[in-house]
């Protein structure tokens, strides 16, 4: 198979075997949901409910003016029973919605969307559309999908790609969606391309989901605009958006840029998946999938849960834990959150939770400058340097040597054979590099 | 399934296998192949005593200085194993075992420790070390034992050693023609290994096994090698010498895929690696073909690793296109 990819990355084992094969299962409504106001990247929301309202599945319950933010939506139906700090899987903390369910199954849906007329829509009305149904970037940015698909004035999306490469190890929720809910995906795709108004849609998959690939170079034709499939080397970073784009259309996001500025968008399939469910069954973003994996977890799973489902209740559904339980982490491996606390809520950004009953830990030694990190970054920086740098607190020369530019992969921390946490103090030199300007350094 | 015991820390939750004694480990095996040759090729007795005090005195001094200065022990790196061993095949067979002591001291606390040890030091401390013993002690650095049955020993039937020169001092005096009417089977023998020289460095063969093992395990790759054997061949075609001589003689194998390649005192970008490699290859052949030395790789190497702060910084890669 003939793929496309990008200079650097890692090739960490990818342990997708564990649940590549299962199929996806609905995890049962549990009796409590808790749903942060922060869901996405932008505005934090604010609650349109208040204590003892009765809500219906569907029913938006929070939502706030601006726009780069999305809505958030009741993910059962029932009552509120508080509005309260809550543990948050990414911030530690924050104000969250407890809704209790109330066991009934009222739906509030929307008309589904003529799914003939999408090609005759106007793009500004599917952009609200799909604000009004909180859809935000399921792989784990959580970036408002409608701000993605509206590019300012003097711009144009040629491209809309489709990111099936799902490229952490462990996860397997995206392929599997890929698998079991094809035609869903052809729909969210139609109406992406449509509100982008890109001209051509390409899906990238990493070549090791074969069947994934067979199964959409088989389906492609079938859809009413030209869609083409591409095999993508398997390597890690090749999901980031930058590094897809660069793999498929061999072009660079400038520094500090957008894929807008290429002229492209990209959406995880995901995202895509429930686009196409809210136009097909008029439900807004309230269930996700997820992949639950690793040795300290009885059962492995693909699970489909409602937004706001807490992990001590995914837990026992998944046959409970494999003491000794060390590490639980959100997300993959490479980039996932460690998790202090196993009452935190599924966030729409949650493509899975991790069970190890080991930690990997490496003994730190002195940079041995051996380049492995330089020839791992797919962003092209020296992460020994920055690192460096960091730990110096020479943050103007960080910012100059481009430590903006860095995506967090952690690929370098992968590698460095010294046990350097790179990313780590990469991460440290952005937060100060931003927090002074934003004191208004520069 | 206590929560409070629940570990914490930054992503990413997995690493690869890699750490920095499985790196030294891996040089240290590349190196063995030529170090057990030298063996077979000059004697035991001539050879492993200078290649065991290096290793020794290295791992020792290194222990020293950890002591009077109270840091924690380093040793465990692997780090003065590979300098030990680097600088021990670089000298030559039969030196006295002073010659090992004083090269190892120099390697160590003045090639390394006095940087700040592993990783801080500029230039490659096994080099440091014979450096240092080519400029105090030009004698015993460059008094070459050998045995028959090696070609390059007229008249030495019946003796168990005798000195000679190298071929690369035979090169320089009397030109490649009269070498080669010594030794028609020159460029073989230099392959093989079966020429008068420093312990480790005179079979091509077995270095480059070892090469080609560091290379199959990922430690090392191609760019400094190639370069260096590209910036040698570039200045020995210039002054219209023997190509493949230049290239099979002397320390040109061992500089090029050993000392060249050190991590620490190379560069990390390709670009850099890459100018780093043709400089380092272009000095030796210019100090082989113009110096006094017959034999340029060390300085060659020195020279060039004194540059590598710079290369870092002004060839810095780059991503991202215009802004549209």
């Amino acid at each position: 198979m003939k793929t496309k990819t990008f200079p650097g990355g890692v090739h960490p084992p990818t342990y997708k075997e564990i649940t590549a094969h299962k199929q996806i299962e609905v995890f049962p409504f549990p009796e409590r949901l808790v749903l942060p106001l922060i869901q996405h990247t932008g505005a934090p929301l604010e609650p349109i409910v208040k204590k003892g309202d009765a809500v219906k599945r569907g029913q938006k319950i929070a939502d706030v003016d601006a726009f780069v933010t999305a809505p958030l939506h009741a993910s059962c139906s029932g009552k509120i029973s508080s509005i309260e700090e809550w543990f948050h899987p990414v911030r530690g903390k924050c104000l969250a919605i407890v809704l209790e369910n109330d066991g009934s199954s009222e739906e509030e849906r929307r008309n589904p969307l003529p799914i003939s007329e999408i090609e005759n829509q106007q793009p500004q009305f599917l952009r609200e559309w799909l604000r009004e149904g909180g859809m935000v970037g399921l792989g784990g940015a959580a970036f408002p999908t409608h701000v993605k698909v509206s590019p300012p004035a003097g711009k144009n999306i040629e491209f809309l790609i489709i990111n099936g490469a799902e490229c952490e190890p462990y996860l397997t929720c995206d392929q599997r969606l890929m698998l079991e809910e094809i035609s869903k995906i052809g729909i969210g795709l139609r109406i992406l391309a449509r509100a982008s108004g890109a001209s051509r849609v390409l899906v990238g998959i990493e070549d090791n989901k074969p069947e994934v690939i067979a199964r959409w170079e088989e389906f492609s034709p079938h859809l009413p605009l030209p869609v083409e499939i591409v095999p993508l080397k398997t390597k890690y970073p090749q999901g980031s958006e930058k590094h897809l784009i660069r793999a498929i259309l061999n072009r660079e996001v400038p520094s500090g840029g957008l894929p807008l500025d290429v002229g492209v968008v990209v959406n995880n399939v995901q995202t895509t998946w429930a686009i196409g469910r809210m136009a097909e069954e008029g439900l807004p973003l309230i269930d996700r999938v997820i992949t639950v994996s690793g040795d300290a977890i009885a059962q492995p799973k693909n699970l489909k849960v409602p937004i706001g489902s807490l992990l001590e209740d995914i837990i026992p559904f998944c046959g409970g834990v494999r003491e000794p339980l060390k590490k639980v982490v959100m997300g993959g491996p490479m980039m996932g959150i460690a998790q202090v606390s196993l009452s935190v809520p599924v966030i729409k950004g949650t493509s899975g939770f991790l069970f190890f009953q080991s930690v990997w830990e490496k003994k730190e030694y002195p940079c041995i400058r051996c380049a492995r990190c330089v020839n791992s970054c797919p962003m092209n920086l020296i992460p020994s340097w920055l690192a460096r740098l960091s730990e110096f607190e020479a943050f103007e020369e960080a910012k100059a040597a481009r430590a903006l530019d860095c995506i967090e992969c952690g690929a370098c921390a992968y590698q460095c054979p010294a046990g350097i946490p790179l990313v780590q103090l990469i991460k440290l030199a952005k937060s100060e590099i931003i927090r002074s300007s934003r004191k208004g350094g520069d | 399934m206590a929560e409070e015991e629940l570990y914490f820390s930054p992503s990413p939750h997995i690493k690869s296998k890699t750490t920095v004694p499985w790196v030294m480990r891996q040089v240290f095996l590349a190196l063995l192949p030529a170090a057990v040759g030298s063996g077979y090729f000059f004697g035991f007795r001539y050879v492993f005593p200078s290649i065991l005090i290096s290793i020794l005195a290295c791992l020792g001094f290194e222990t020293l200085d950890c002591l009077i200065f109270k840091k924690p022990l380093t040793i465990y790196d692997g780090s003065a194993l590979v300098t030990g061993m680097l600088l021990g095949l670089s000298l030559p067979p039969g030196s006295p075992f002073w010659i090992a002591l004083v090269g190892s001291g120099a390697a160590i606390i003045l090639g390394k420790q006095m940087f700040g040890g592993l990783g801080q030091n500029i230039f490659n401390p096994a080099l440091v070390g014979r450096a240092v013993l080519l400029i105090s002690w030009p004698k015993a650095m460059t008094t070459w034992m050998a045995r028959p049955p090696f070609a390059l020993l007229p008249g030495a039937e019946g003796a168990e050693v005798v000195t000679t020169a190298t071929p690369l001092t035979i090169n320089q005096m009397n030109g490649f023609p009269f070498l080669q009417e010594l030794d028609p089977q020159i460029l073989k023998h230099l392959f093989l290994g079966q020429v008068p020289g420093s312990i480790g460095e005179t079979s091509v063969l077995l270095l480059l096994l070892g090469f080609l093992y560091l290379l199959w395990r990922g430690v090392v790759s191609w760019h400094i090698p190639l370069t260096f054997f590209g910036g040698l061949s570039l200045v020995v075609l210039l002054g219209g010498e023997s190509l493949f001589f230049h290239l099979l003689a002397g320390g040109a194998i061992m500089g090029g895929c050993f000392m060249a390649t050190d991590y620490v005192t190379s560069p990390m970008t390709r670009r850099g690696q890459l100018i780093f490699g043709l400089g380092a290859g272009a000095i030796t052949g210019i100090i082989r073909l113009l110096g006094n030395y017959p034999e340029g790789v060390t300085f060659g190497i020195l020279i060039m690793n004194a540059t590598v702060p710079l290369l870092d910084r002004i060839l810095p890669p780059q991503f991202g296109g215009e802004k549209r």
